[in-house]
């Protein structure tokens, strides 16, 4: 499979998910924070860990259209540079937040023999009235054969 | 306790990382990656036998380590790399150290460099996080 025509890639950025509304469920909290090793949390509040999957699913998205969008290969060609994630509020379950994202950031790199798409996924989590509660960027890495 | 720069983070153990788990959360996630439940497409890959831990667990194990040392709701920014790898059945230790210590919008807050150690050997991930010390306990 050839590698996509790199004005294919650039042209994602300003690209905005259709956007929405998610909540945490007590029961996918209980389970997420789990996961994590960790005992459940007290008053509502739910594992900052949360900040990976719940905007994704929020803003309308998912992390398998996230690799179509790039024209991954496959998921074992995706590799991850960095999560970056901010809380101005800690996050809550059973509480719904309103959730944007768009791609900020699209094109192509080389590093040695190495040739990947770079993109870059930004969400923002606020309440009803307004009020900023959390972004994450999600920076991926589309590996390409070199040409 | 007052707390400075080079202060060590009281380290967070994950004895071994569970591949149930990561099922649990590739299910939560809706992550239709198969390594991380998949042996088989790990062995395709080179990687050997063991599925592969998702990337945000192993940054929750940082997270659990920040939350017991300031408490639930201090983490202010995390920013997170993942050099290598966190396989099934890993002895994982999360730790830490301040590099600064600092007001922010009125708050105090730790500049941190958080990591994964693997048996000593090596840092799958590595990265940063801003924690506030307001909660911290005398």
């Amino acid at each position: 499979m050839a590698n996509p025509p790199v004005e294919e890639i650039r042209a994602l950025v300003g690209h905005s998910f259709p956007g929405g509304t998610y909540t945490i469920a007590h029961w996918e909290n209980f389970l997420l924070t789990d996961c994590t090793g960790a005992e459940p949390l007290p008053d509502d509040l739910a594992h900052p860990v949360a900040l990976f999957h719940m905007p994704i699913l929020g803003a309308g998205t998912s992390i398998g259209e996230m690799f179509g969008l790039g024209q991954a290969d496959s998921g074992v060609s995706i590799g991850i540079e960095s999560y970056e994630w901010k809380f101005f509020q800690p996050l809550r379950e059973e509480q719904p937040y309103d959730i944007t994202g768009k791609i900020t950031e699209a094109d192509r790199k080389e590093e040695g023999k190495r040739t990947f798409d770079r993109i870059r996924f930004q969400f923002d989590l606020h309440e009803a009235d307004g009020s900023p509660v959390a972004r994450s960027t999600v920076t991926w890495h589309y590996n390409r054969r070199s040409e | 306790m007052t707390i400075e720069t080079g202060f060590e983070i009281p380290p967070w153990d994950m004895p071994s990382v569970s591949p149930d788990r990561m099922k649990t959360m590739a299910a939560i996630l809706r992550d239709p990656y198969p390594v991380h439940w998949d042996p088989r497409v790990v062995e395709q890959i080179g990687l050997g036998k063991r599925t592969i831990n998702q990337g945000p667990l192993g940054l929750s194990y940082m997270i659990n380590m920040l939350h017991d040392w300031t408490g639930i709701g201090s983490i202010k920014r995390l920013r997170m790399t993942f050099p290598l790898p966190v396989f099934q059945d890993d002895h994982i230790i999360a730790r830490g150290q301040v590099t600064e210590v600092r007001v922010e919008d009125g708050k105090t807050v730790a500049d941190c460099d958080i990591w994964l150690d693997r048996d000593g050997e090596d840092k799958p991930l590595v990265g940063t996080a801003t924690v506030s010390l307001d909660e911290l306990s005398a």
